[in-house]
This record gives structure tokens, sequence and C-alpha cells, in this order.
């Protein structure tokens, strides 16, 4: 590991070669460079996630942590290491001051490795409008937070009127295993569905995409209604043939209860933001499904006709304050 | 030939079975969300001779793993029988201490409780017609309780002598029937199938006449891997590999399968089989056949298995047996660091056993492709490291613009497939030495899988049991693909009958006349 006060984007190159050098033949392969972009308290949680989807994804992780923009002089700080704690892979942390956290992309862009896909992941406070964020901009995939916002139903309509195909957020990394045991539940399904109901918090954005989704795929609208509970409750179908299927969340597990058969229990395992991020990182296309979900959960249509490249679009906090 | 044949190719899944229709407008699946993964329908997976060193090591754990992954249908059933005085509860915390011990992922209690409420026990020998009566009233109680919809597997994980038996009974049952099931009903049967031609034919007809031909999954674990398959992505899927894939610019073809091991507690098994009908016959002809096909028309089993049994019937043995097939048997020495004996001092292997315990032979490929290629194929134990790779050696530049010295350390540009351990693709070519000389060596460029990078892949069972219960019959032989290659071993058999195999000592990458056979081309093997 190459710890660098108070250095250059050119010093962070070398020293990244420098450590692949001299760490003999470490990674053989880089399938993607990730940037996450998150904040120092948040470190340790984003360090585990990278940890794990490190070992599934050979990549380069370029975290970069932005303090202080009103900071009067700018500066670098980084480090550099491969391998340790933060998985098999080659890893840079960039902590950044000053005005240089509004070009963090002059230091990055050279990090970047050599005509790999790159993924940008915002841990936590997705900026409102991504071309705002230079990072976001030349990232193929970008992948958003919503749960973590302060208003995260808000944030989720946002995301829609701001999206571009390539955008996924993790709330609806979230639902995979929800969507996968309905889809299971519909293939033994003996007539159409007439109607879905999707339990639980109507405000919890996960329960908005998962009915949003049910919504894109069948063809009546499917409502989220008030449970007791934080998130997804259950969800229940009822079929043409007057068929019923009942699925609970029961913490970490699914129960499934059909009349006249014996209940089944599949489990929900809980999974780490490090196993959804390397969900994520399987796919680097646009994922149409998630944009048509969406685009149920907001009305808004033709999300994924838009085009996938954003231009950067120059914002200024500091000028935006002093107008404000 | 098949039901694929003549549907339309929108539904056509190869050899499975059509999808049912409900399954087909499922509006919830979509082809753009792979996310989604591929999840059975519900079904019963009846495991026969479930105590057993297979079932234990491999079957349950890789149940397991499949459920932790979620992976399992939501009504599914394992159901056991052996003959054992047991209830489920028995077979139960057998089932849980196999998976537990052997189980790939993360051992977590729920996933197992979930799991526990459907696994049954039915006791009962093979011969017991009580008990397979018990058997099939049970598959149909279990179809209305746990919604199987008369959906079952049938692995027999039992030795072949006692196939005929199960499969009667099965008959008898009408276990067997897709139709009055109401369902699938498929088999899955383990190597060896058969020892000869003769007897690979009539297991064949005894196992395709029981059920039919499409519902027979002949298991190859090696297809299950994930390097092997793609083999095919990297082949089919590049342009850079498949215009040089052929006579033109390939040297030689090495298949390697090393085992570090010895014939553990298997003899009585081992002794009366040998290398060359327990590797070199299966694994070794399937890798072949993948490395050397024609590409598929499309990518389903079909297809693939038409192409692979064209390449599997086009091999030629070597005129000269005795000079291109080599056979050993090891002998007492040092492997990693330990003493081990020799194969006749092999705990239940008779002194004067010829068994060979490694075979190396040249085969042709007679096609347009593959014309004058010599496909090298070795298999051994007590070898110095467990390996398995395809080695492609590519010919050598036809004119170099250096001077022979400086050229001296270059040798053949390989690619090699790494099957196992470490899952990856090798490329092996020339680079300057750096400094003011002209001096060209070999260096390789190494390609370790995204998956593998530092998890282990998907184990092999897992795939190929998921594999079994949707139906989807790509990673299996098919009957003739067996059959053509008991064409090749059958005449090996033969010659070698009543030779004494060449002694090599435990430990060493096989015998002396083994590396003579390439030399005599003018080639040596590769070090894996």
């Amino acid at each position: 590991m190459t710890t660098l006060w108070d250095t250059t984007g050119t010093a962070v190159v070398q020293a990244l070669a420098a450590e692949r050098r001299s760490g003999g033949a470490v990674t053989s392969g880089l399938a993607l460079t990730l940037v996450v972009v998150l904040e120092e308290k948040d470190t340790a949680s984003v360090e585990a996630a990278v940890a794990t989807a490190a070992a599934k994804h050979p990549m380069r992780v370029i975290m970069v942590l932005r303090h202080h923009i009103d900071a009067p002089v700018p500066r670098l700080d980084a480090e550099v290491s491969i391998g340790g704690r933060h998985g098999p892979g080659e890893a840079v942390v960039l902590r950044m001051f000053g005005r240089l956290a509004l070009h963090a992309e002059s230091v990055t862009l050279p990090l970047l490795a050599p005509d790999a896909p790159v993924v940008a992941w915002w841990y936590s406070e997705t900026p409102t409008v991504i071309a705002h964020d230079p990072l976001g901009v030349f990232a193929d995939r970008r992948i958003t937070n919503v749960i973590r916002d302060a208003d995260p139903a808000e944030s989720l309509r946002q995301r829609a009127i701001d999206y571009a195909p390539g955008d996924t957020d993790l709330t609806w990394t979230v639902i995979t295993p929800w969507r996968a045991a309905l889809a299971a539940a519909f293939d033994t399904a003996t007539a159409p569905a007439k109607s879905v109901v999707v339990r639980g918090n109507p405000n919890d954005p996960s329960a908005q995409l998962l009915a949003g989704w049910l919504t894109s795929r069948l063809d009546f609208t499917v409502p989220v209604e008030k449970a007791e509970g934080k998130y997804i409750v259950g969800v229940e179908i009822t079929f043409a043939d007057d068929r019923t299927v009942q699925m609970t969340n029961e913490g970490y597990k699914l129960l499934m209860r059909r009349p006249g058969q014996v209940d089944t229990i599949q489990p929900f395992p809980q999974r780490t933001t490090g196993d959804m991020l390397a969900e994520e990182l399987r796919r680097l296309d646009a994922d149409q499904p998630y944009g048509e979900a969406l685009g149920a959960v907001t009305g808004l249509t033709g999300l994924n006709e838009r085009s996938p490249v954003r231009t950067h679009i120059w914002h200024d906090p500091a000028l935006a304050q002093q107008e404000a | 030939m098949s039901v694929a044949e003549g549907q339309s190719p929108a539904i056509s899944t190869g050899d499975g079975p059509p999808v049912s229709a409900a399954a087909r407008a499922n509006p919830l699946r979509d082809a753009r969300d792979r996310r989604l993964p591929r999840v059975p329908e519900p079904c019963a997976l009846v495991v026969f001779g479930v105590t057993g060193d297979l079932a234990r090591k491999k079957l349950l754990p890789a149940i397991y793993d499949l459920a932790n992954r979620g992976l399992l249908p939501a009504d599914f059933v394992l159901l056991g029988f052996a003959r054992r005085d047991w209830e489920d509860g028995d077979f139960e915390s057998l089932a849980k201490k196999a998976a537990k011990e052997h189980a790939r992922t993360n051992w977590n209690d729920e996933v197992w409780d979930r799991l526990a409420g459907d696994v049954k026990f039915v006791p009962g020998s093979f011969d017991d017609d009580d008990a397979f009566d018990t058997l099939a009233s049970t598959l149909d109680e279990l179809r209305q309780s746990h919604g199987i919809k008369g959906n079952a597997a049938f692995y027999l994980s039992i030795p072949p002598s006692m196939f005929p038996v199960v499969l009667k009974q099965m008959e008898r049952t009408k276990m067997a029937d897709n139709a009055s099931s109401g369902g699938w009903r498929r088999v899955v049967v383990e190597k060896p199938f058969g020892h000869d031609l003769p007897s690979a034919q009539q297991l064949n007809d005894l196992v395709d006449s029981v059920f039919t031909a499409d519902d027979v999954f002949r298991i190859d674990h090696y297809l299950g891997k994930e390097t092997v398959q793609n083999l095919m992505a990297l082949r089919f899927a590049n342009q850079l590999f498949e215009p040089v894939w052929n006579a033109n610019y390939v040297d030689s073809v090495q298949i390697t399968m090393a085992e570090d091991v010895g014939i553990g507690g298997r003899a009585g098994f081992y002794d009366v089989t040998g290398a060359a009908r327990d590797v070199l016959q299966n694994h070794l002809l399937q890798l072949l056949a993948l490395t050397a096909m024609e590409e598929p028309v499309e990518f389903t089993a079909d297809a693939i298995r038409t192409e692979k049994l064209k390449v599997l019937r086009a091999i030629r043995l070597p005129v000269d047996l005795g000079s291109y097939a080599v056979r050993g048997q090891y002998q007492q020495g040092w492997l990693a660091g330990e003493r081990v004996p020799a194969y006749t001092d092999e705990k239940d292997v008779p002194a004067e056993s010829r068994t060979e315990t490694y075979a190396a032979v040249r085969l042709g490929i007679d096609t347009r492709r593959w014309a004058g290629v010599p496909f090298y194929l070795r298999t051994g134990k007590r070898l110095p490291r467990r390996v398995t790779e395809i080695a492609v050696l590519f010919k050598k530049a036809p004119h170099l613009p250096f001077s022979h010295t400086d050229t001296e350390e270059l040798g053949h540009n390989q690619l090699v497939i790494r099957v196992q351990p470490d899952e990856g693709v090798t490329l092996k070519f020339g680079s300057k030495v750096p400094g003011s000389m002209m001096e060209v060596r070999d260096v390789s460029m190494d390609f370790l899988y995204g998956e593998a990078f530092t998890e282990s892949s998907p184990e092999a069972y897992e795939r190929l049991i998921l594999d079994v219960m949707l139906g989807d019959a790509t990673l299996f032989p098919r009957n003739e693909e067996v059959e053509a290659s008991w064409r090749v071993i059958d005449p090996l058999e033969e010659f070698w009958t009543g030779q004494q195999p060449a002694a090599y000592r435990a430990g060493e990458w096989g015998p002396k006349a083994a590396d003579e056979m390439l030399a005599r081309d003018g080639r040596t093997w590769r070090r894996p």
C-alpha cells in the first residue's frame, strides 16, 4: 500500500503502476473500473461492499471522497493498494479538497482501466441531476442508492425524471428475490392473473418499484396497499380461475400460501450491499425492465428510448448557493 | 431423431420437453430480464443409492447449494430410496450432515430447515415390489400435497449392475412414463456407461426403452465446469480464434487430465476398469469433441450434440498402436513429500494386476479441418499435480526474419484452456527480452475467470442437476456419443489385452514410453 499526501494525479498513476510491478502478477484481466462516490463516514461500509464485489468481478476500484469545497487551497491525498481490505483487485482512494472536488474527473480519467467499462456508484446522496457530476458522465453504468437519501420516494421520482439507459438503483436490486419468487409463482399458474396487490409501506421505493414492475408486465395497475412494516410485507395474487397465492415476508423467509396445498417456505437470504453491488456488476448494459418499472411508478413513458449518453452540465454549488 | 425437429425454432428447447403453456405465457418472464434466475418447474428428485459416497459428497451438498442460491422451485421434494430401516427424519439428519460437511456455499440453518420439510425417505431394496409400489404412491401423494405436478427426476447413484432391476421396477410401476404421470419423468445416470461397446449398447437400450431417449441424462461432470462451457464461447463468440482453429495453423493438440491421488478405496471398480475406460472414454473424448467440433447451427442441445457426434465418429486410431498407444502403471515413489505405494500394493489390488493407471494415445480426426493434426490425449493417477487442460499448439512461423540464435528460446504459440484448477485461458507467445540484444522468448498471458477470480464457480454437479430439472440437455452426452466413444476405446483395449503396462514412478509425468511417443513425432509433452 502506498499513501500519498498533497499529491497530483500523475503521481497516483505512477504509484499504481509501481504497486502493480512490485506486487507481482496479482491481477490479470480487469473487467471494469468502479468509481465510488462516498463520504468519510461511509468508508467502512463501502470498503466491505467493494471487497465482496471485487471477489466476483476483477476490477479496479476508485473511491472518491470530496471534502470542503470551500477550502481555500485545493489538495489531493491518495492511497493506492492491491489486494488487502478492498478485496483482491486494485484500489485507489482519492480524497479531494477545495475546488478540485468540482474537477474530480481530472484525477480519475487517467486512472480508468483501458477500454474497460466504467461503473459509477453513489453510495449515498445521489446527485439530483447526474449530468452535474462529471464522474457520472463518463460512466457506462450508473448505480444510485435512493434509500439513503432524505426522501427516498421523491428521490426515486427524480431518478425517473433524470433517467438514462444504464442507470439502476439498488432499491431495484433489493427486490430481485421477490421478482424471482413471483415469476416462479406465475410459472405454476393455470390461468392469467386477475389482480395483484403489493402490501407494505407505500413510501418505500422498493415496494413502489415492485408494484411498478408488475404493472409494466401485467395489463392492469398493481397498487401498493399500506400494511404494517417498513418495506414490502407481502404480495397477493388472484388468478382468473379464482386460485389465490399469498406471499409473505417472514424475516428472511418467504412464506407462500395456496389454498389446498402445503405452505412452502423459501429462503430469503439477507444480502449485503456487497452482494447487491456484485449483482449490479453482472450486467454492464442498460436494464430495460428497470426502466419500464420506473416508468410505471412515475407515469413517465419512453424512458428506455432516451439517449444513454449524458453531456456534462457545469454546476457550481458555491454559485448556486450565492444565487439562492 | 429428436422431438425438437419440426418444432418452430422460437419454442425449441433442444432436447427438453416443450415448455408448458402456462410457463410460456408467463408475463413476468422477459428475455431481457437477466437478473431472474432459471428456476425449474415444481418437481421431485428421487435418489437411488442415497447412502452412497457420491450422494453424500456431491449430490446432497449440491442440492443444498442450489437451495441456498434460491435456484430450487418452491415446490420441490427430495426423495431418498435405500435399504435402510429409516424414517424421514433419519434420512434428513444424514442429508443435513452430508450437506453441511461438503456444501460449497455458506451454511444457513434457515435454508436447510426449509429443505428439511421437503425431504422424504422410502425404505426398501431394489427387488422389493412393495417398496416400489410405496415409492410410486408416495410420488402420487406428493403431487397433491407438495404441488410437484407429476414431475420427477430419478438419479441412479447405484452400480450399473443394479440398473436392470431398478429400471424394470420403474417400468412395472409406470413411474417412468411421462403420459401416465402427467408431467415429465427423467433419469440421470452416472458413468460408467458400460465397459465396452456391446455393454454400452445394452445399457442404452435398456434405459432408453424404459424412459424415452430424450429423458435420459448421462452425467459427465467435466461438462458442467464453467471453463468447458466457456470453450464454446471462446471459439464461437470471438473472431480471433476460429480462423486459426484448423490444420493450417494448428500443429497439434494435447489434452491432459492428471490426478495426484491414487485409486483410493475404489480398487474393486478400478482394477477391472483402468484409466482408459475410466477417463479416456468419457471425459477426454468429450473434451476433444468440444475442442474439435464444427460450429453448431444454434446453441441448443440438439445442434451441439450433433456436431460432437460428428467429431467422435471421425476419430481415427493410429495404425501403429504399439508406438502411439501407451499405458502405464505407477510404482512406489514420492509424491508431494510423502511416500506412496505402488498400484499393485494398494489395498485389494491383486499383486499381478495389469490394469493401467496411465494411458496416452495419439488420435487423428478425419475431417478437412483437422486432417494431419495429431490429438495427444493422456490421463493418469499419481502424477505430480491435479490438472486438466486442453493445449492447442500452433505451428511455428513459416519464416523468421531473426537469426537462429535470436529465436532459440521460442517455442510453439499455445492457447491453453485450463479446465481445473485455476479455470481460465493462457496464451503463450514470443516476446523480446528487454535489452540491447534481439532475443525472443516465450511469455504467457493469463486470463482467470471473473467468477473464479477468488470464489469457486458453481460446482459442476449443481449446474448439472439444475439442468436436469430444467430439461436442458446441452451438457449431457447422448447415447450415440457414448457408443461412438466406445468404438474408439474398444480397439485400444483389445490391443492392450495381455500386455504388461509400462512402469512409471509415482510422482513423475508418466512412463518413458509416453515421452518417446511424442519424441517420435518431434514433439514433447507440455508440462501442465
